[in-house]
């Protein structure tokens, strides 16, 4: 049975793009067959963090306006089986998709994929209405910031007005070592103040910075500690019970055990 | 010995995560309920007005604050009753 998933988030820069290839890849190289759909109508930026901008002719207007087949304005990405791009028109506003067009553009993209992951704009105005409009549920994403979470819970609320409940959240940019040493709000209060289930957390590092100059997301590097991160959150999305969390500390060394010794550093966090 | 090796490998000062969070459980309450301050306050007098009607009651240590759990909001008060008013008011 396929499925789509739209990654929203109110706010703006806090990962809605990276979250949705990341996890775009990571379905696929689980052998799904995974469209990402970028609905971020004249900002289009899916495509750059996949890589995949020289390979654009159509686009999601196009195929909306019947100038073009669906099947001739997805993009494959080569280094997945199974992955595909329907990019954003970069020239339009979002008042040239209606949610009813997204509705029915959905519900053929499930004809033949697994997943539809929908990356939603920032706001909550008519780009953010016809993300959410073919969508069967929701990953919410934030990062551990007061601006972030507030937008978060306007959205999780508009989300669930929308008619699709349990929305899951993805804490993005997490520094375990700050929420430890008090100085950024941890996974537990987060999740108190949103009260929504946890699909995982994500890591602040340099590799996503990296990765995004490269167009190569961090979920396709086995070795990659956040691309584990994302292909446990993605095994969590297709179902599977009780993937693990992550341990990402590296405080290993004895500065780190005398800190912890004398109470500066808490006992190393699990993250994923 | 350990408080000493603490102090010179330098202890976190001011402890933002409380503040943050402390800053969000206001702000989301507010948000949710769209309530201005000076609509709550309203509010509270007119509720201690049609309490103090029935009951004699310490304004000074009544309480009326929002609260949320779970994503749902309420409005929890405390008003101390001092002495029940011997004929109430039947208006």
């Amino acid at each position: 049975m396929s499925e789509c998933i739209v990654v929203t988030s109110g706010k703006g820069g806090v990962g809605k793009t990276t979250t949705t290839a990341n996890l775009g890849v990571a379905l696929g190289r689980l052998g799904a067959k995974v469209a990402v759909v970028d609905a971020d109508i004249g900002l289009r930026n899916l495509d750059v963090i996949l890589g995949l901008e020289n390979r654009i002719v159509y686009d999601l207007v196009h195929v909306v306006e019947g100038s073009c087949r669906l099947k001739q304005a997805l993009v494959r990405d080569k280094r997945v089986d199974g992955l595909f791009l329907l990019p954003a028109a970069q020239t339009r506003d979002k008042n040239a998709v209606t949610p009813r067009q997204m509705r029915e553009l959905v519900a053929d993209l499930k004809k033949d994929f697994d997943y539809v992951l929908v990356d939603s704009p920032a706001g909550i105005e008519q780009g953010f209405k016809n993300a959410v409009a073919g969508a069967d549920r929701a990953v919410v994403v934030t990062t551990p910031e007061v601006s972030a979470i507030r937008d978060a819970d306007r959205i999780i609320g508009m989300v669930e007005a929308n008619e699709l409940p349990e929305p899951q959240l993805v804490i993005n940019r997490y520094r375990p070592r700050m929420a430890a040493a008090g100085d950024m709000m941890t996974k537990e209060d987060i999740l108190e103040l949103l009260s929504i289930p946890l699909l995982g957390i994500v890591p602040d590092t340099e590799d996503i910075i990296v990765s995004s100059n490269r167009g190569m997301p961090v979920a396709l590097d086995d070795s990659s500690r956040v691309g584990e991160a994302y292909r446990r959150i993605a095994r969590r999305l297709t179902g599977e019970p009780d993937v693990p969390m992550l341990d990402l500390s590296a405080d290993q060394g004895w500065w780190s055990a005398l800190k912890r010794w004398v109470g500066l550093q808490p006992a190393r966090e699990v993250v994923g | 010995m350990k408080n000493l090796v603490a102090k010179l490998l330098g202890r976190p000062a001011a402890n933002s995560r409380e503040e943050a969070k402390k800053r969000l459980k206001v702000l989301l309450i507010h948000d949710q309920v769209d309530l201005t301050p000076a609509q709550m306050e309203a509010m509270k007098a007119e509720i201690m007005e049609v309490i103090a009607r029935y009951v004699q009651i310490d304004p000074i240590n009544t309480e009326f604050r929002l609260e949320r759990a779970d994503g749902q909001v309420a409005l929890v008060s405390t008003v101390p009753v001092t002495r029940v008013v011997e004929r109430p008011a039947t208006a």
